[in-house]
C-alpha cells in the first residue's frame, strides 16, 4: 500500500503519517529529508526525533537523490517529506525543474519497490498567492507537479487538516 | 464549542451567522468573554505561549473562526514562523475538543467532525 498524507503547516500531518505505521509488523523505516541548518531547523528535528521515539522507527537521513537509497532489509517506510525533498534536489543540488521531478519520481519508486507500505509526507504550499521570487516559483511548480504524480500512482491519499484525515483517493 | 475554518474571503462567517444564528454583534476577534463567537483566531496566537493564555477562555466560546495561515511558503521570518506553528498547533488542539470541527471552502462547508 502507497499513501500520499497532505497537508498545511503544524497541520498534524507527520503524527497522522506516524498513525498509520501503528500495529504494523516488520522494520519500520523512517527517511528524513530535512537538511540541518541553524538552530531552529536543529529544534525542528529534535521535536521531530522525540515523537518518533519508541515508535520503533530506524532513522535514515537522506536529503537527495532517493534512487542512491538502498533499505538495509525490507520493511515499511515513512518519507519526510516531499517539500524539503524538492528543495534539496532543486537548490542544493542545484537540479532543474523537469530533473528535479524526475529524480524524486524515480527514487520514491524505487524505494516504493523495496517496501511493503510506504507513506510518503508533503506539503500543502500552495495557498499563499504567486508574489515570490523565481526561484520559489519554480519551488512551487515543481512540488505541485510530484504532489500530482504522487496522488496519480499512489493507492491512497488524505489531507490533514486541524490534525483530522480526511481522505481524497481511496 | 464549534471550530470552523478556511481560508481568507472562504465564507466562514456567513456559514457562522446562517447555520449557527449568530450576528454581527456576536462576532469578534476580541476574546472578551461577552462574545459567544471568535473571529480571527489566527490574529491573536503569536506562539505557543499565547495559546497556553487563551486556550481556557476559548473552550467557553460557541464558535472560533481561524483563517487557515499554513498552506503558504514556510516564510523566512523566524517570528512567522513561530506564529504560523503554533496556530496549526492549537487548532489541532482545539479540534480534539471541539463537538464539531467545520472547513470552508467557496462558501461550502465540509464537516470533519461531528
Amino acid at each position: 500500500m502507497r499513501t500520499l498524507v497532505i497537508g498545511g503547516g503544524a497541520s498534524g500531518k507527520s503524527e497522522y503519517a506516524e498513525e498509520l505505521f501503528s500495529g504494523l509488523a516488520g522494520k519500520k523505516y523512517y527517511i528524513a529529508t530535512m537538511m540541518p541548518y541553524g538552530a531552529d531547523s536543529l529544534w525542528r528535528i529534535e521535536k521531530h526525533r522525540q515523537a518518533r521515539r519508541d515508535r520503533g522507527f530506524f532513522t535514515l537521513e537522506h536529503y537527495a537523490d532517493i534512487g542512491g537509497l538502498r533499505l538495509p532489509e525490507r520493511g515499511s517506510a515513512l518519507l519526510e517529506c516531499l517539500g524539503n525533498l524538492t528543495a534539496n534536489e532543486l537548490f542544493s543540488r542545484g537540479l532543474t525543474e523537469d530533473e528535479a521531478f524526475e529524480s524524486i519520481l524515480s527514487g520514491i519508486s524505487s524505494l516504493a519497490l523495496q517496501c511493503d507500505d510506504l507513506v510518503v509526507v508533503t506539503n500543502d504550499v500552495f495557498s499563499g498567492g504567486n508574489r515570490y521570487d523565481e526561484g520559489t516559483l519554480a519551488y512551487i511548480r515543481t512540488l505541485g507537479r510530484v504532489n500530482a504524480a504522487f496522488a496519480g500512482r499512489f493507492e491512497k491519499v488524505f489531507e490533514v487538516v486541524c490534525g483530522i484525515p480526511v481522505a481524497i483517493k481511496g | 464549542m464549534i471550530l470552523v475554518v478556511g481560508g481568507l474571503a472562504s465564507g466562514k462567517r456567513s456559514y457562522v451567522k446562517t447555520e449557527y444564528g449568530f450576528s454581527d454583534a456576536e462576532i469578534s476577534s476580541s476574546i472578551s468573554e461577552n462574545y459567544p463567537v471568535l473571529f480571527d483566531l489566527q490574529d491573536i496566537i503569536n506562539s505557543d505561549a499565547d495559546s497556553e493564555r487563551f486556550f481556557p477562555a476559548l473552550l467557553g466560546k460557541r464558535v472560533i473562526i481561524c483563517t487557515d495561515i499554513g498552506c503558504g511558503i514556510v516564510p523566512l521570518d523566524p517570528a512567522e514562523r513561530e506564529k504560523r506553528e503554533a496556530v496549526g498547533r492549537l487548532c489541532i488542539r482545539l479540534a480534539r475538543e471541539a463537538e464539531r470541527v467545520v472547513r470552508i471552502q467557496c462558501g461550502i462547508p465540509q464537516i470533519l467532525k461531528d
